[in-house]
């Protein structure tokens, strides 16, 4: 698959995945996955989902606004970086954010999130 | 060694952004001709092709000032993931510009690192 057309496609299943069944992210990490949300860095696939479902807002919407890849090199690796905007319910004004996604391919074909780096973007 | 990975991947950035404000030609020392560069969105490789796009920006005099800094070992070999946020002031330019910028480090066999992978992006609104 054209890695553009696949980070778009892993960009969509991601914020889908976050924005209506946030326990479902359990399989886009594994163990030796790292995520820093706002400076707090976290380890590991349960570790991680643990943080993402208990953020300080139920429901949430992502609307993407651009997204960059590139190759990260012979292993296959695709580095994905995203801007746009986060709704959450109740709250007038959307948050803007950028977020980075290092994704390496399993053996069976698909890919997981090995680093992952979201951070607010503050006016 | 995760200190040593933030420590890296600080030192990195403060020396990256010195250079970009004061000498901007000398970032060609840290690109090697397999970089890539993606500045917001129009895509270049190798490193003549990323300083040429850098020296030519429409702007002479800038100051980059750092907001955060996130770094993290990915999994190539001892390569470095860098996640940049600060704003960029243009000379002449009241209102300075955010921006978000990411930095895949790669060792070189000196000891050192390049920079591998680099995506641009200004954060507006």
């Amino acid at each position: 698959m054209d890695p553009d057309a696949l980070s778009k496609a892993f960009v969509e299943h991601y914020y889908t995945t976050f924005d209506t069944n946030r326990t479902g992210l359990a399989n886009l990490y594994q163990e030796s996955s790292m995520l820093t949300f706002e400076g707090q860095k976290i380890q590991g696939s349960q570790n991680i989902v643990n943080k993402l479902t208990s953020l300080p807002f139920q429901q949430c919407k992502h609307s993407i606004t651009t997204v960059d890849c590139q190759p990260s090199g012979p292993a296959g690796g695709m580095l994905v970086f995203v801007s746009g905007n986060l709704q959450l319910a109740g709250e007038q004004h959307a948050l803007k954010f950028s977020q980075m996604f290092h994704l390496m391919p399993t053996p069976q074909g698909s890919f997981y999130v090995y680093n992952d780096i979201f951070r607010l973007n503050y006016a | 060694m995760e200190e040593q990975v933030e420590m890296v991947g600080r030192a990195f950035v403060e020396h990256y952004y010195h250079l970009f404000d004061t000498q901007r030609s000398s970032l060609s020392s840290l690109y090697h001709q397999s970089s890539m560069l993606t500045f917001e969105g129009q895509r270049l490789q190798g490193v003549d092709h990323i300083c040429f796009k850098l020296n030519h920006l429409p702007f002479d005099k800038c100051h980059h000032l750092i907001s955060t800094i996130d770094t993290q070992p990915s999994s190539s070999a001892g390569g470095i993931v860098v996640f940049v946020s600060g704003s960029l002031r243009l000379a002449g330019e009241e209102h300075p510009l955010r921006f978000s910028q990411m930095f895949h480090l790669m060792p070189t066999l000196q000891g050192s690192f390049y920079v591998q992978n680099d995506i641009f992006r200004l954060n507006y609104g």
